[in-house]
């Protein structure tokens, strides 16, 4: 993968500014793993202005 | 190709009230040899025998149907017979609401959820005289992210075949309920593959007609773009009779189409010499393969269309799987999050695993990659539509591999993940999972039957021409 990985920290960040109230502390490992994944798949999109 | 095995050591059955089709079913109630009320009774009799294993319900709702039933006889007692869905007893995903009564999608959220609306394909069905049994089991808000953890409010279905195995998802109950005889035909939806994948996975005839066909007016839903609802039955035929009352313009539902409603059975029976089958046996060489008796099931039944007079011709789509999958997901995480947000944000710690991790995926999602997915559709519908339109009707694989065990976790998400159902979610197309037999241990196989926008009737009429061919309809699961 060429995509930064991101951190635990940066995703607690983006959530608490989103409101994100009662995500299971246990789980925020897994929405930073989760957020790469859907970083890679989007960035795989092949690229098409009109 | 290898000559078909068309069954012919299957011995003929006597149906039990549950296991007639719905075209039997109407034929003896239209002629008073069947009572709507012994019917019911049948049902709820054979819901109360296997259920309990099973769980192809949440919601029974016996009383209302017997009620149903009763008012259903007087009618037909008084001359006032609506069509062969009279006195027919179906069920319904549960993210379709039904006013007063409990609408759960599954989902702890949902518990004391009771509609005051009602579907308007469920509401079309009841004007059509059938009768609701009852909501049936779903993954959570019928979406998820291919896994099953076991951790929903309601125990999970089972398959009718061997009920160690999945369903196949989201519509698990519905797959579960139609070939178990504990609903004559069900509703379910389908934003990637969710009435086809269960359709495979059950061995029955699952119906994704083209987008905006059927309303999905008063469903939950789970993406807009994608989202579809339509029919499971047991025959072709069963499917032409519900898409007859379901089909249709509903201004209830922003993406329904002002397209005229055909008669879906006028052809169905009309075969298919000179008619051109492109065939799609080769899918590209990323990710997972169709399984051996899948892939020589879908080879027969080139063969056996070729045999009934059609012209095979083999095509291939424009673009590799992982295209189509891949704007699904995108475009699937990013509505759905934006429809379920407010949940998410609040009270997440109540979903399920899958649920709560596809709410994760779309909360991650950037707007350029939503777009970017948007953008590859337009093209993949464009150039997709142009090898449909190149035939009258394609014939491809659905779900690449036989219903999974739910002890072997691992092979759970390829069941989902390793089709070719997504693609027709893109572009539109009408799409049929048919059951092209059994593989060695009795599983269900599957294929695809697909067609030109709205050209629903020729897609029954091809899967018919397979259908009447075959004696896969005699077999019937044991329980």
């Amino acid at each position: 993968s060429n995509v930064q990985s991101t951190s635990e920290a940066e995703v607690r960040l983006y959530a608490e500014r989103c409101g994100l109230k009662d995500l299971p502390q246990e789980q925020f490992a897994r929405l930073a793993e989760l957020t790469q994944t859907v970083r890679e798949t989007g960035l795989a999109l092949p690229r098409m202005e009109e | 190709m290898n000559k078909p095995n068309t069954a012919s050591e299957f011995t003929d059955t006597t149906s039990p009230l549950h296991f007639l089709t719905v075209t039997e079913a109407s034929r003896l109630i239209g002629s008073r040899q069947l009572s709507p009320v012994a019917l019911i009774e049948a049902f709820l009799a054979r819901i109360t025998a296997v259920d309990e294993t099973l769980r192809s319900y949440i919601t029974v709702t016996a009383e209302r149907a017997l009620a149903g039933a009763r008012r259903a006889e007087r009618e037909i007692a008084a001359g006032r017979w609506k069509g062969p869905l009279h006195g027919i007893p179906f069920a319904v995903k549960d993210n379709y609401y039904t006013k007063d009564i409990l609408t759960t999608a599954g989902s702890r959220l949902m518990l004391d959820h009771v509609p005051t609306t009602t579907s308007t394909a469920v509401a079309r069905l009841e004007q059509a005289g059938a009768i609701l049994l009852g909501k049936l089991n779903t993954w959570e808000y019928g979406t998820g992210n291919g896994g099953v953890y076991h951790d929903l409010p309601f125990p999970v279905a089972r398959n009718p075949w061997d009920l160690a195995r999945f369903t196949g998802g989201s519509s698990t109950g519905a797959g579960a309920s139609v070939a178990a005889g504990t609903a004559m035909f069900a509703l379910g939806s389908d934003t990637g593959g969710s009435i086809r994948l269960p359709a495979a996975a059950c061995g029955l005839q699952g119906f994704k007609a083209t987008f905006g066909r059927v309303s999905r007016a008063h469903c939950l839903p789970n993406c807009w773009t994608l989202d579809h609802t339509g029919p499971l039955t047991w025959t072709v035929e069963d499917n032409a009779i519900v898409m007859q009352a379901i089909a249709g313009y509903d201004a209830d539902d922003p993406s329904s189409a002002d397209v005229p409603v055909p008669d879906y059975r006028k052809a169905l029976h009309a075969g298919v010499k000179g008619l051109v089958i492109g065939f799609v046996r080769d899918l590209g060489s990323e990710g997972a393969a169709l399984d051996a008796a899948n892939a020589r099931a879908l080879e027969q039944a080139a063969l056996l269309l070729e045999q009934q007079g059609a012209i095979i011709r083999e095509v291939r789509l424009p673009a590799p799987l992982t295209h189509y999958r891949n704007v699904t997901k995108v475009i699937n995480w990013a509505e759905s999050f934006s429809i379920h947000e407010k949940d998410f944000l609040e009270r997440s710690a109540l979903m399920g695993q899958a649920l709560r991790e596809k709410m994760m995926s779309g909360f991650t999602t950037r707007a350029a990659d939503y777009l970017a997915a948007t953008r590859l559709r337009r093209t993949l519908i464009a150039s997709t539509d142009a090898v449909v339109r190149s035939c009258d009707a394609l014939l491809i694989a659905g779900a690449f591999h036989v219903a999974p065990r739910f002890e072997d976790e691992e092979t759970i998400s390829p069941f989902t993940a390793d089709t070719a159902t997504t693609v027709f979610n893109v572009t539109g197309h009408p799409a049929l999972s048919i059951c092209t037999g059994y593989d060695d241990t009795g599983l269900p196989l599957n294929a695809q039957i697909v067609g030109r926008f709205f050209d629903e009737p020729m897609v029954l009429r091809v899967a018919q021409a397979y259908e009447s061919a075959t004696r896969w309809r005699e077999r019937r699961p044991m329980l």
